[in-house]
Order: structure tokens, then sequence, then C-alpha cells
């Protein structure tokens, strides 16, 4: 008896607990907000990938403020779902660093707070990075200030080059110079590769691939984001460039499982002449020793694209500190911030600060804060499905035309898988 | 006495449970508003091929891996029957592996048969099963049978040492009765041991096969559903519906679907537990 | 001469057995000896190809670089595995010692419906019900909270402890039981001086498998805690080990995987015994 009164008491526990599930996201009204300098704490979010420098920005923040933050890393492969789970039954942070491709989502499910004002106010407004800006709008509100960023470009090895025969000092800068390089290394032994790429990760690509596209005068979303062109001329063309590169045997069979982890190491053995990456990677070469050199990632017939990544930083929508919380954005953005993260691997998100604190620090970093001023990147509400889930259609697309060879086919079948994400959205 | 159980269960198990049928009935994304649309989620689960793919997949895995996991275990049960000292240490040793986590497990014979770096992978190659410039992930049933190397590796204790309290529970008489009638080895095998066995291999049976369906895991971090999301497994699909495209109502959706194939798969190995019991 | 007949009557004759046996030793040990041996190569040796069967130079570089990792209390989190791993441990030994006796002994109104539900839990994918229940440890206050956590971990490891300690005390005579109830031990008495020496092996296996399993846990320690500071062992790890775009560390990480079974290991060497014959005694029905 006593279990069928438990039972009843547990369904209806179960309704009860659905009905405050159901009520969303309250809170939200942290009081009119004054103008005294704001006090309390703050909790804020990262991912793994920054957790070399945030704890120490944080420092830096709480050594001259009245607002105390404190940070917590999450693992970034968990992210996306940890912050949403959380923001949708109202125990997220105050502030999360949100990776700006998915800054479009949040948005658009709620999860951030209008910080429009704020965002309009800021002096150097107009010099924050173009791709970022665009990103962190949603329906013409303003979510998310610009916080790290990150370019991609192609590295290559130039003790390599001068052993194949080829000039260090002049990289390719067309499919045709690319795809010759990578053979004359090949040639080189059969321990050597001419070039390698993540073949198995999504994110990986879109950073590292799209760029040929953009380069080539393509895109992989229209203007409005609501059709994909996966189809398109532009991606055959550099879809068959890797394809060529493959049959041609110069790149390394782990490429085609390669979830990013093997990357940076096939490069860092000295064995392997070309790699799209981006500037995070600097380090790690430097301390590798291998002699290597960066150059912009071209499109079919020359020109540059670059991916525009990185971080946008955000007020989490039922945050108890309101104020806390805006002020560490706004702060993020300043130049105090900013110089920290340049001397920690992040292109300053002001491009009226990139000549001043980042490509003072060597020839590669110039590169990238170059290319930071083109970089752009795709913007829609399911670019996680799309493109950073690694069994998405994106990457899908992109193995199976490169190690499958069926060109036409991996296009026709993820551009189908793509747009109905976009139509189901 | 059991009531600290029962009210653990309830809340939170039962109470999940029924919130999951709830959210199944709904357009229930992650973030923002939810809506109720009755059935439209399992209609939709019906004709999703990507689900259909997985759940075949799910399958194939269970029949190739079960069979190999009974083999094995009930070899290494009759091995380690022997009653010597040194047969308690090898059954130890064979056990160990079991209370290795599966995320840590996954992770170690990932690296285990990484190309060119992996000490496997060298080994392998130095036997001549597999080139110097080949990647046993990029290929689905390469790919596959290291997961079911790890596997078996893993859990193959467990299944011998349930199944080795199995052969303990039969009498030596009746085997030996046998073998004085006149029966050989593996006739009395065949026709004593192995039909005395059987509430034990039912109820391995029913462990493994739900563990087998349940798999996740191992798939995600060994193969990450590649090459070419030919390794997707049912609950994998699930966790990509619910948290890569934040669909908790289709996901919700597939789970119960996937409980509901469980259910029927599990009663029907209860009843062949059941009917042995009147033996 | 005859007590070595009986043991050669099984099937084969002494050398094969021992060869193979060996030989399977040797499969089942060679991944945890590459594991150790990786933990402690040093960068330059990882990335060798072909790699190396032997650590050239041992160095503990990649365990330090795990507790070196600014920002991260990884000496803490060990500490949050132990308590929650411990407090699991002993939360579900107690309960489903209880209950497996109350599922033995005692017919209760239910018993056979509880029964059921505790062989349903073995067939939900827990990813399934992971925000249901997140909403529920939510409403309770429970979300963000180690005892939230080891609640979890008591709930999901009772199935397996009750079904061992129901067939554990199903095992005992009823006789023994009441001659212990006549020398007036009442039932409480009685299952503490009588039964519990005799089902301590079924015991200790649940507490092992519970140790185990909550010990390895990842997916609900990462969805329920949303503090650093209470992170668990797994968590940690998972965040040491990756780097930028999904890059690796293969040495941290081996290093990390050893962190995690070695204390598994040695508890089961310690405990096997006892682990061993639970299981033998507990599992079969």
């Amino acid at each position: 008896m006593r279990n069928r009164v438990l039972g009843v008491a547990a369904v209806v526990a179960s309704l009860a607990m659905l009905a405050t599930a159901c009520g969303g996201s309250e809170g939200g009204d942290a009081g009119a907000s004054s103008d005294a300098e704001p006090t309390g704490t703050i909790s804020i979010w990262a991912r793994d990938s920054q957790q070399g420098f945030m704890s120490e920005l944080v420092k830096l923040y709480n050594a001259n403020h009245k607002v105390q933050a404190k940070v917590t890393i999450i693992p970034a492969s968990s992210f996306v779902q940890k912050l949403g789970t959380a923001a949708s039954s109202g125990s997220g942070p105050d502030v999360s660093s949100i990776d700006l491709v998915y800054a479009p989502y949040f948005a658009s499910a709620g999860a951030l707070e209008d910080i429009t004002e704020m965002a309009d106010a800021l002096p150097y407004k107009d010099a924050l990075s173009p791709s970022h800006r665009r990103l962190s709008a949603y329906e013409d509100v303003t979510y998310a200030l610009p916080f790290t960023a990150e370019a991609s470009a192609m590295y290559y090895n130039k003790d390599l080059f001068k052993k194949a025969g080829l000039d260090p000092e002049k990289p390719p800068t067309t499919f045709a110079e690319i795809r010759d390089a990578a053979k004359k290394i090949r040639a080189l032994g059969s321990d050597y590769y001419g070039f390698t790429f993540a073949g198995a990760c999504g994110g990986c690509n879109v950073f590292e691939f799209t760029p040929h596209v953009w380069a080539s005068g393509g895109d992989v979303l229209s203007e409005d984001s609501k059709t994909a062109t996966l189809d398109s001329p532009q991606v055959t063309d550099a879809l068959q460039l890797y394809r060529d590169m493959w049959t041609d045997g110069s790149i390394p069979s782990a490429a085609k499982n390669d979830a990013g982890t093997q990357q940076i190491p096939l490069f860092t053995s000295g064995k392997v002449g070309m790699t799209p990456l981006g500037a995070f990677a600097i380090p790690t070469m430097e301390k590798a020793k291998v002699n290597f050199g960066v150059t912009p990632i071209p499109g079919k017939d020359g020109s540059e694209g670059s991916f525009a990544g990185g971080d946008v930083i955000s007020v989490i929508t039922g945050t108890k500190n309101e104020a806390g919380a805006k002020d560490f954005v706004k702060w993020a953005t300043e130049e105090e911030a900013q110089s920290f993260l340049a001397k920690n691997g992040s292109v300053p998100v002001r491009t009226d600060l990139v000549e001043k604190i980042y490509n003072t620090q060597g020839e590669h970093y110039a590169v990238f804060g170059r290319l930071m001023g083109i970089g752009k990147t795709p913007y829609s509400v399911v670019e996680n499905p799309i493109f950073n889930d690694n069994n998405g259609p994106w990457i899908k697309m992109i193995n199976d035309a490169v190690f499958g060879g069926d060109i036409a086919a991996a296009q026709a079948n993820g551009q189908k898988a793509a747009q109905a994400l976009i139509d189901g959205g | 006495m059991a009531s600290p159980a029962i009210i653990l269960i309830g809340t939170f198990f039962l109470v999940p449970l029924i919130m999951t049928f709830w959210i199944s009935l709904h357009n229930w994304p992650l973030l923002g508003k939810h809506r109720f649309i009755g059935l439209d989620n399992y209609q939709r689960a019906l004709n999703d091929p990507a689900f259909g793919t997985a759940l075949k997949f799910t399958l194939l895995y269970t029949l190739v891996i079960t069979p190999i996991l009974f083999v094995l275990g009930l070899g290494l049960a009759m091995l380690v029957r022997r009653k010597v000292r040194a047969a308690g240490v090898f059954q130890s040793i064979f056990f160990m592996p079991v209370c290795i986590g599966f995320a840590a497990g996954s992770f170690l014979w990932l690296y285990l048969g990484q190309s060119q770096i992996g000490p496997l992978f060298d080994l392998l190659r130095r036997a001549g099963i597999v080139d110097r410039d080949s990647n046993i992930f990029a290929g689905m049933w390469t790919a596959l049978l290291m997961v079911i190397a790890m596997v078996t590796w893993k859990v193959v204790g467990l299944q011998m040492l349930l199944l080795l309290s199995g052969l303990q529970s039969i009498p030596d008489e009746v085997v030996e009765a046998a073998r004085i009638d006149g029966a050989g080895r593996w006739q009395s095998f065949l026709h004593i041991t192995l039909p005395l066995l059987r509430p034990t291999l039912a109820l391995v049976l029913v462990f493994s096969v739900a563990g087998s369906l349940l798999a996740f895991d191992q798939f995600f971090i060994m193969t990450g559903g590649g090459p070419s999301n030919q390794t997707i497994t049912a609950v994998y699909s699930i966790y990509r519906n619910s948290f890569i495209s934040f669909k908790l109502g289709y996901g919700a959706a597939l789970s119960v679907f996937l409980m509901a194939i469980l259910a029927v798969v599990s009663a029907f190995q209860m009843l062949l537990l059941r009917n042995t019991d009147h033996h | 001469m005859t007590r070595y007949m009986k043991d050669v009557r099984s099937s084969m004759p002494h050398i094969a057995w021992w060869v193979v046996c060996v030989c399977l030793a040797l499969v089942f040990l060679y991944p945890i000896y590459v594991m150790l041996g990786m933990a402690l190569k040093g960068p330059a040796e990882q990335g060798l190809i072909p790699p190396t069967l032997f650590p050239n130079a041992p160095t503990l570089e990649n365990f330090s670089r795990l507790a070196s990792v600014q920002g991260l209390n990884v000496f803490g989190n060990v500490a949050n595995s132990v308590v929650v791993t411990l407090a699991a441990t002993v939360g579900t030994v107690l309960v489903a010692t209880l209950a497996g006796y109350a599922l033995a002994r005692a017919k209760f109104p239910g018993s056979g419906i509880l029964f059921f539900l505790i062989l349903a839990t073995f067939m939900i994918p827990f990813q399934a019900i992971i925000t249901p229940l997140f909403m529920v440890l939510k409403t309770l206050g429970l979300n963000n909270s180690l005892l939230g956590l080891v609640i979890v971990y008591v709930t999901f490891n009772l199935p397996f402890g009750l079904f061992i300690m129901r067939n554990s005390f199903a095992a005992v005579p009823h006789t023994l039981e009441e001659a212990g109830q006549v020398d007036g031990c009442g039932i409480f008495g009685g299952l503490r001086h009588i039964l519990l020496p005799i089902v301590l092996p079924g015991v200790i296996t649940t507490a092992l498998l519970t140790f185990f399993a909550s010990w390895n846990e990842f997916f609900a320690a990462l969805i329920l805690i949303t503090d650093q500071d209470k992170f668990t062992l797994p968590v940690t790890l998972t965040l040491v080990s990756s780097g930028q775009f999904g890059t690796v560390n293969w040495g941290s990480l081996q290093a990390g995987v050893a962190l995690t079974i070695i204390p598994c290991i040695v508890i089961y060497v310690l405990l096997q015994r006892y682990y061993v014959s639970g299981m033998l005694s507990g599992a079969l029905k």
C-alpha cells in the first residue's frame, strides 16, 4: 500500500515539476541598474581551450574592481550542451564566453541579455571585429561583445620546401601551386607528406576549409543564411584540390579519421609540408623547433581567405548581478584586457589595437593580425548541427568527397542534409 | 526496509522517466518555448533514415559481439576452473580490466590503435597485418573490430566470472556419471553441462545484450561515429538529437522507442530464464 | 596421483594449459602496460614512430602537468571524487542491503513491481533521462551539489546492488535466521549478527561495483555540476588532456587514465578474494 501512495505522489510531483520547468526563463529583472560602481560577485564560464589565460585574466580584473569574478572552465566538446541545460533552468553563470559561431543560436533562444545600449555607447564600437559584431546581433539587437579572436592561415615547413627545391619564401598562392608543392614534398621519401588536414573534424574544417571557398569567391551559406550553398562550384573546386592531393598520395591516411588530434603532431614531426591552422598553434610550433612559415589560405586562382573565429562574451539571462556582469563584459574589450589576451595567443578583437599590441610580437603574428580584418564567419542558428558537429553534413561531405571520390554525390547529399537542418530550424 | 530504495528509485528514476514520456509528446527545444504536438515525434522517428541506420548498426554490433563475448567468456571460465592456485591468479588477471571505466578504456585503445604512433598498430604492422600507411579507424569494419576488441578486453572477465559461478553450481557427480556412462568429453559438455548452465547463460545474455544495445561511450570516443557516420549507435543518435540539435522532444521519443525495443528483447530473454527455472 | 588426475579431467594437458593461460594473461595485461609506459614518457618520446616499448627516460612530467594547469584545482577535484565515491558506495551498500533483505525475505505489497522497476533501470539509456533528472535535482535544490551527485550515483548503482544482495540473502537458509530470532535478536539484530557475516562477500561486491562505477562516471558529473571547484576527476581530466580545436596530448591523457585506473586496480587486487566469491554466490540465480 505504501508503495501505491508513493507512486501516485511521484506522478504528482513530476507534473508539478514540469509545470515549474515550463515556466521557462523567468528572472532577468535585476532591478533598475544604478550608475554607482557595481559590486558583488559574478561567475564566468569559459571553455577548456581558454584555460591558459582565463583565470589570469580574471585575476587582472579582480585586482582593481569592486566586482569579484570567479571563472569555471567547461570542456569545449560539451560546452553548448551544458550552457543550454543550465540556462534553460536558470542556473547558468552571470557571464559566459561563447564561441562566436554559437552566438546566434543562444541569442535566438533567449539565453542572452540585450546589451545594445552599452555596446552602442562604446567609443571604439566601429573598430571591433566586423565578423564578431555580425554574429553578436540577432534581429538588430546586440547580445554580445567581441572577446577573443582567431584567424586561420596555412602553416608550411620551410625546411621541407627547401629540400624539395621550392622557394621557402614563396609559399603557394593558388590551388595548382599547393598541389604541386605537396607532390614535390611527398617525393622526398615514403615518410614525407605534402599536406594534412583534420578529415573527421567539422569545426576544424569550417575554420580551415571554408577560407578556400571564400577566397575563390564562393560561400557555404547564402547572404540571408536561409539557403545552404554546399553544392556551389567554388566548393567543388576546393574539394577537387583535396581529392587530387589524396589520390596523389600527398595526404597521410591518418587524415581520414583525424578529429583534430593529429594535425599538429604530424606537422611538428617535421615530415608534413603544409597544414591549415589558427594562430593558437604558433607557440606549439615554436616549441617543437620546426622552421615554419605562415601564409594566407589561397583561393583557386589566388586571393586570400580566412575564418574569423574566436569568442564573444555575453551576459546570461537570469543573472542576479546584471550591473557586475555588464561591467566585466565591457572591461573585456578594453585595452588592458585585450593587451593581456594578445600576449596569450588571441588576436585582438579591436582593429585599432592590432598594430600596437599584437603585430609587434613577430612576423607570424602579423600575418594573423592582418587576416583578422578580412576573415569571415558563417552566420546561422543551426551552425552547430551543420558545420561543427563531427557527424554533421559538412564534414561528411568533405570526408566522402576527398576519400571516396564521388564529389558530386557528396555535395548533393551534403546540400540536402544542410538545407533540411536550416528548414527544420 | 525497502522504502529508502523505493524513494530513491521513484524520485530520481521513475519521475525523470515519466517526464521523458511527457517531453516526447512535445516539440521541446533545449532553450525557448515548447509546444504539445502529440505523437508527431514518434511518427517522425519511424520515417527517420538516420535513426533507422543507427538502429541497424546497433543490432549488427550486438549480433557480432554477443557470441564473441559468450564463447570467450565460457572458454575462459573453463580454463580457470582448475583447482590449482595459478588458476585463481589468471582469473584475477582476466578480470582486471573490468574495473576500468568505459571512457578510460576507450581512450587507452584509441591510442593503441592510432596510425603510426600507436603501439598496437605498430605490432600489427610488424606482423604484416596492416600497412604502414593504413588507418584502422578509417574503415568501418576495422574500426568496429577495434571497438569490439576493446569491449571484449574490458567486459569478458565479468562474463567469465558469471559463467564460472554457473559452472560451479553444477555438481561434479552429474558430469562424472555421464562420463561413466560412456559419454565423451565433448558430448557431456554439450548434453549435460550446457543445458544445466542455461539459467546462467540467460542471465549473461540479458546483461550483455542490454549493454550492447545501449552502447555509446566506446563509439563516441573511439570512432566519433565515423567513418562517414557509419558507426553511430542508437544511443549516440539520441545524444545527437538531444544535445547537438537540441531537439529534446524528439530525442525523448527516440529513447522511448529504444526502451520499447529493449523491453521486448529482454522480456523474451527473461522468458528463457523463467522456463529453465522449472527444471 | 589421483589429485593430478582430477585436475586434468577438464580438458587439456598441464603444459598446454599453462601456455594458453600465460599468453592470454599477456594479452590482457598488455594495454595496461602500454598505458603506464606512455604516462611515463617525456614529450619527445611520445610521438616517436615507431613507438618505443619501454620509456627511455621515465619522467613524471605528464603527472606534474596534470597538477599544474592554472585555475584548476586537480587535487581538490581528486578529493571531491574520493568523497563522492565513498559516500555513494556507503549509501548504495546500506540501501541495497536493507532492500535486498526485504525483497528476499519479507513479502510486502509491490515487491514484484519494485523488482521489475529495478530490472527496468538496466534498460534505460542514461543520456535519455539526464535532462529531466537535472530538472528534478534543480527543483529539490540539489543541482550543482556533490550531495546531488551522490544521490544520483546511489540510485543508478542500486539495481545491480539490489540484485546481488537479494540473491545473497536468498541463498542463506531460513533456519539460520530463525535460530537468531529465537535467541532474541529481532529482525535488525538478526540481520546484523547472523546474516551480515554470511552475505559479506555480496556486500563487498556491491561496494566495489559502486566504487568503480562512481569513480569513473563522467556524463552526469559534467551535466549536474557547474562549479569548477566541485568537479570530479573524470571531468577535470577531460579538461586537462584536451587542447584547442580538438588537439590531444596523448601523454597527459594516458597519465590521466593511469590516475583513474590505478586506485581501482589496487582496490580490486586487495579485495578481490571477497569480490570474486561475492560474484560467485550473489550473481547467480
